[in-house]
């Protein structure tokens, strides 16, 4: 009796924390609001609903186009995701292959890939999908890609006993094995969707939330801009949720570490770790050039990768376009750098902090989740107005994108200590931050890792948009700069390097988590 | 979603009902050649002349199917005009100089505003009159426009070093916050978006002092100009007949872009403003002479010696003005 | 396929090494085997021996580094494709997302039979989980999963059943229940048996001959022929071979006494 009770009294703590810091964040809100009126630079909750009041059909409108734009872009990016991780697992020769095609172009900057898309689809809805696609794909694969093999040997055995092959045990084992991966890397890619949309709108439409947006921030319309952002907030977290439930539903089980594919598999003999990059890049460089060719585009804006490798190499002004290039990049990586470290550090240090007063972490989570919904069209922008555009704008930016991912998958991480090692750890009595430091931490590292790895181009799509729509600064500047004055050369070659040196980042990252992991989980390398 | 949310060009892109739709809707427009105008930037009345145009029939008339593509800032305006998905597109003299250096078979054919917009915005309290007062001003702009702002000294010799430059996004904000004292912005937006709120923004037009850079200027690729001439020529008659009616009534050219967009989230009077103030930067004596979208020999020369200063180095031959002369020759 | 009559097994030199020059692992030494049609073969020995080695080789799963595998004249993989062959697992093995009665009915439809939905209920009655076919495992205790494993290695009706710890994670009561009841599920069926097992008493109680495999690599160092009849009780005669078969594991590893 005294335990149902004890249940009945934490349910209700449980519904009343996150109700009671969603008030809290909502006061605190309005009254910065307030006291910062007269600045043009934020509108608190009461301006919000009042404007949505008042404009309630025209952004229903708008969010009713953009939501059925990411919609479509969700289901067609998560399709090719779904499909590339089930050709990766029936086809192992050439799993890495295909997982660092998906890596490099999801590594593309928007900037540069909008206006190409626009050129190709005419008007329309064209690049709205197409963007939320891009968005959405990576960030779906790769988890899939862990969940499909996430199953004991003995099922595949069971498989192999009756003499079935891959496609049975894609069908019986891994697709269900595999849903708990999927659903959250569907969840993860329900805001990015909606980001890509509006992205998508930049490019050249008539209607949709990245329109009002631009024409809001445009027209000292604070409540405006701030509706806007609460509204694609919200379509993003009711999307979070609403899959969150389905999931539950489906009964797949607690969201999943999610312990993404090592790049290298590190026991390759040394001559195939030269090969595999160069039959990568091979390959990189006849998809480019066919789909330009394919397509029929003019090389005046379509660039091939010859156009590319004479503007960096062997044009007389190569040298010039090397020193603009390399120039810009240092600038964005100078920023770029510091928020990545500081958003993971930001995420890691939280997560300890949660685990270690859950009490915080029952109304912290929702709120994390709900700034993470938030598209960075709408963040970069407003902290950039905040913090100034020197360094601490653009720094925080990416810090924030980097963020909640991280704080996410740590607190998961932590979450995921197995239970007889923290009843051992019970049994001696030991202090809860000696728990934390010799088995919670080390169980949460390889989630860890999996989002600095995730972050990489995360870190720089954060802070090539920010550069691009806030600072004007740096190789998203640049990028923007260079599309609008034709400088399609320029723009091809930055796109080429970023998409180099976030691959180039990511293999770092996951160097040193092999590294790391050594010491640490040696189990996690061999799964 | 209701069936007037998705318009069919955005139906057709999809590609979902392209050939459904194409099957279906082609036969009653035999007569009419369909034609692609890029626009720069998001529907406003800065398009307000195209688009009395369309919804008056001009270009009906003249036996044309125009599709005005909206722009936006990340929008690409020369490359559909040079892989010839837009047969038309409204760029600007300094964006169309660099088209050109870069391999694009572009002409100017028409401009649409004589005098470029470009403004020091700043307050009352604290006013740019003339350019002499920019020096040791914090000046907020985009980066990519320091050219522009070296152009306006040199001509009216500024010491650039004397100006403060902070990198702003395109918002009044950072001046009404008192982060800067002035802006770089176009004499059509952030003003009037300040006057709305009540404001009473000072604004010195670049153009005032020497700035000639044409801006909204009409491009066409020369293979167009040569063989698609009659299209390019209806496509202009339309488009000049679309802005002498907004000429004569500014504010209703406002309305009907209002009407036209009903989801692009325009306000009525900010649209009556923005009209009214790009009438004379539009409409000067030359076209009053000529006719809307002319551009004098002067003019050229002028914009010359400015694209120079910009590091643009151009020759008359960026100009076609015989278009023009066809038209208002008849 | 029913009418068939159990085959004999064959192991020709059969032998495992993982790794190459000095990381290289022997499993299993150079084996040869005969297993006789229709019998329960035992294989015991100490923990990490390579007894599942020798039965994922028997089963195909796993390719012998030299040597062969014939059942009745055929490859493992000729008999797997036919469903000549179930194995039971050390860990169950059981889809945690099917019921009961759908992971026993998974295996005839990984085995191209027809469904059989009323022997998928003989057998569950049979296996004593009478009331749990819609259960999922995470409902189940470990002996339930590992009835249910049981009979979804008996429902696609093999002539060769290779059962790998098929109790290992089972308590021991219930294991010396499972031990007394299941057996006569298989046995008169015809089948041939391979049981790897590390318990000696569960070797001698359910099979007609056990072998003792040294630590690895494993070698043969006893075959000893268990003629108790059936059904059989514990008593003198059960201990007598129990001893034997302990003894001949307690010499095949002196220094180390880690069997059970």
């Amino acid at each position: 009796m005294t335990i149902a009770l004890h249940q009945l009294r934490r349910r209700g703590a449980d519904r009343v924390y996150p109700v009671l810091s969603a008030f809290l964040a909502l006061l605190a809100w309005e009254l910065l609001a307030r006291a910062f009126a007269h600045t043009y630079l934020i509108a608190g909750p009461v301006e919000i609903s009042r404007y949505l009041w008042d404009h309630a059909g025209l952004v229903a409108r708008a969010a009713g186009i953009t939501t059925l734009a990411a919609a479509l872009g969700f289901v067609l990016g998560n399709l090719i995701a779904i499909a590339l991780a089930v050709g990766a697992v029936l086809l192992p020769s050439l799993a890495r292959l295909i997982s660092a095609l998906a890596l490099v172009v999801f590594c593309l900057p928007l900037v540069a890939t909008g206006p190409i898309l626009r050129v190709i689809w005419g008007p329309g809805l064209g690049p709205q999908i197409t963007l939320a696609a891009l968005a959405v794909y990576y960030t779906t694969f790769l988890p899939l890609m862990v969940g499909l093999r996430a199953a004991p040997p003995s099922w595949f055995d069971l498989v192999r006993s009756y003499g079935r092959g891959r496609l049975s045990a894609l069908v019986e084992v891994r697709a269900m094995a595999s849903l708990p991966y999927l659903f959250a890397g569907l969840q993860i890619a329900a805001p990015a969707a909606f980001l890509g949309a509006m992205f998508g709108e930049f490019t050249g439409a008539e209607r949709g939330m990245g329109v009002l947006t631009i024409r809001a921030m445009r027209s000292l319309d604070v409540a405006g801009t701030w509706a806007l952002a609460s509204t694609a907030a919200a379509i993003s977290m009711l999307a979070y949720g609403g899959l969150g439930r389905l999931s539950r539903a489906l009964n797949t089980g607690p969201p999943p570490l999610i312990l993404a594919p090592l790049l290298d598999g590190g026991r390759r003999a040394g001559w195939r770790a030269l090969v595999h990059p160069l039959v990568v890049t091979l390959v990189l460089i006849a998809i480019w050039w066919l789909s330009m060719e394919g397509a029929g585009l003019s090389p005046f804006f379509a660039k091939r990768p010859g156009d590319v490798w004479a503007f960096l190499i062997t044009a007389p002004e190569a040298a010039a376009h090397r020193a603009t290039l390399g120039a810009a990049l240092l600038e964005t990586l100078v920023l770029a750098l510091p928020g990545y470290l500081l958003g993971l550090a930001l995420g890691l240090g939280l997560a300890i902090v949660l685990v270690l007063a859950p009490k915080l972490a029952r109304g912290i989570m929702p709120v994390a989740v709900a700034l993470r919904a938030i598209p960075i069209v709408i963040t970069a922008p407003l902290i950039v107005v905040a913090l100034g555009r020197g360094a601490t704008g653009t720094v925080t930016i990416v810090a924030l994108m980097i963020f909640f991912p991280s704080l996410v998958a740590c607190y998961q991480g932590l979450a995921r200590t197995p239970r007889q090692v923290l009843d051992l750890f019970d049994s001696y009595a030991a202090s809860p931050l000696r728990r934390m430091a010799s088995a919670q931490f080390p169980a949460m590292l390889p989630a860890f890792f999996a989002a600095a790895r995730m972050a990489v181009p995360a870190a720089i799509l954060a802070a090539t948009t920010a550069e691009w729509l806030a600072t004007g600064r740096g190789i998203g500047g640049l990028m923007a700069l260079t599309a609008s004055t034709s400088g399609y050369g320029m723009l091809w070659s930055a796109v080429v390097v970023l998409a180099a040196v976030a691959v180039t980042g990511y293999v770092i990252v996951a160097q040193i988590e092999r590294a790391v992991l050594r010491i640490y989980g040696a189990e996690q390398l061999t799964r | 979603m209701t069936s007037n949310s998705i318009s069919r060009r955005g139906f057709l892109a999809t590609g979902a009902g392209g050939i459904l739709a194409a099957t279906l809707g082609a036969r009653p427009a035999l007569a009419a050649t369909e034609v692609a105008m890029q626009l720069s930037w998001l529907p406003s009345v800065q398009f307000g002349g195209s688009y009395i145009a369309q919804s008056r029939g001009y270009w009906r008339d003249l036996g044309l199917r125009v599709s005005l593509n909206p722009g936006g800032p990340n929008a690409p305006v020369e490359p559909p005009v040079v892989a010839g998905s837009a047969l038309m597109g409204i760029s600007a003299a300094d964006y169309t100089a660099a088209a050109v250096a870069q391999g694009a078979p572009f002409r100017i054919i028409a401009v649409a505003m004589q005098k470029n917009p470009f403004v020091i915005a700043s307050l009352p309290d604290k006013p740019v009159n003339t350019p002499k007062d920019l020096e040791g001003r914090k000046l907020g702009m985009a980066l990519a426009n320091t050219p522009v702002l070296k152009a306006l000294c040199s001509l009216n010799d500024v010491d650039f070093d004397a100006i403060e430059i902070v990198p702003t996004q395109y918002d009044a904000a950072p001046l009404l916050a008192g982060q800067v004292d002035c802006l770089l912005c176009w004499e059509t937006d952030l003003p009037v978006a300040m006057m709305m709120r009540g404001l009473k923004p000072v604004t010195m037009l670049m153009a005032d002092y020497g700035y000639a850079v044409q801006s909204q200027t009409y491009i066409a690729t020369e293979d167009s100009i040569a063989n698609r001439r009659a299209d390019l020529i209806a496509l202009l008659r339309g488009e000049i007949h679309g802005w002498n009616d907004y000429h004569a009534d500014p504010d209703a050219a406002a309305a009907l872009t209002v009407k036209m967009f009903p989801d692009a989230g325009l306000d009525l009077e900010t649209q009556k403003l923005q009209a009214a103030r790009q009438v004379p930067l539009m409409f000067t004596d030359a076209t009053e002479a000529h006719g809307f979208g002319w551009f004098s020999d002067d003019s050229i020369a002028a914009n010359i010696k400015t694209l120079a200063l910009l590091g643009q180095n151009v020759s008359a031959d960026l100009w076609d003005r015989s278009l023009l002369e066809e038209i208002h020759a008849s | 396929m029913q009418a068939d009559a159990p085959p004999s097994i064959q192991c020709h030199d059969l032998s495992r090494s993982f790794g190459e020059g000095a990381a290289r692992l022997d499993a299993l030494e150079p084996v040869n085997l005969q297993f006789a049609a229709g019998e329960t073969t035992a294989i015991v020995g100490p923990s990490g021996c390579g007894k599942s080695t020798l039965l994922r080789l028997i089963a195909g799963l796993d390719t012998p580094s030299t040597g062969s595998v014939r059942i009745g004249g055929e490859t493992p993989l000729q008999m797997r494709k036919r469903a000549a062959l179930s194995v039971a697992f050390q860990d169950a093995a059981l889809l945690p997302w099917r019921t009961v009665r759908g992971n026993i009915a998974l295996a005839r439809k990984l085995a191209r039979l027809p469904p059989d939905p009323a022997g998928v209920d003989r057998l569950i009655a049979l296996v004593g989980l009478a009331g749990f076919q819609d259960r999922r495992p995470a409902d189940l205790s470990g002996g339930m999963r590992q009835r249910t494993a049981i009979a979804r290695c008996l429902i696609s009706d093999p002539r060769v059943l290779l059962l790998d710890e098929p109790f290992g994670a089972v308590d021991e009561l219930t294991r010396a229940r499972l031990n007394h009841e299941l057996p006569a599920l298989w046995q008169g069926r015809g089948v041939t048996t391979l049981l790897v097992t590390h318990s000696v008493s569960e070797a001698v109680m359910l099979s007609d001959r056990v072998i003792v495999l040294s630590p690895r690599p494993a070698r043969v160092v006893a075959d000893i022929a268990i003629d108790l009849a059936r059904p059989r009780a514990p008593g003198d005669a059960a201990d007598a071979l129990i001893a034997k078969v302990t003894s001949a594991l307690a010499q095949s590893a002196p220094t180390r006494p880690h069997f059970v």
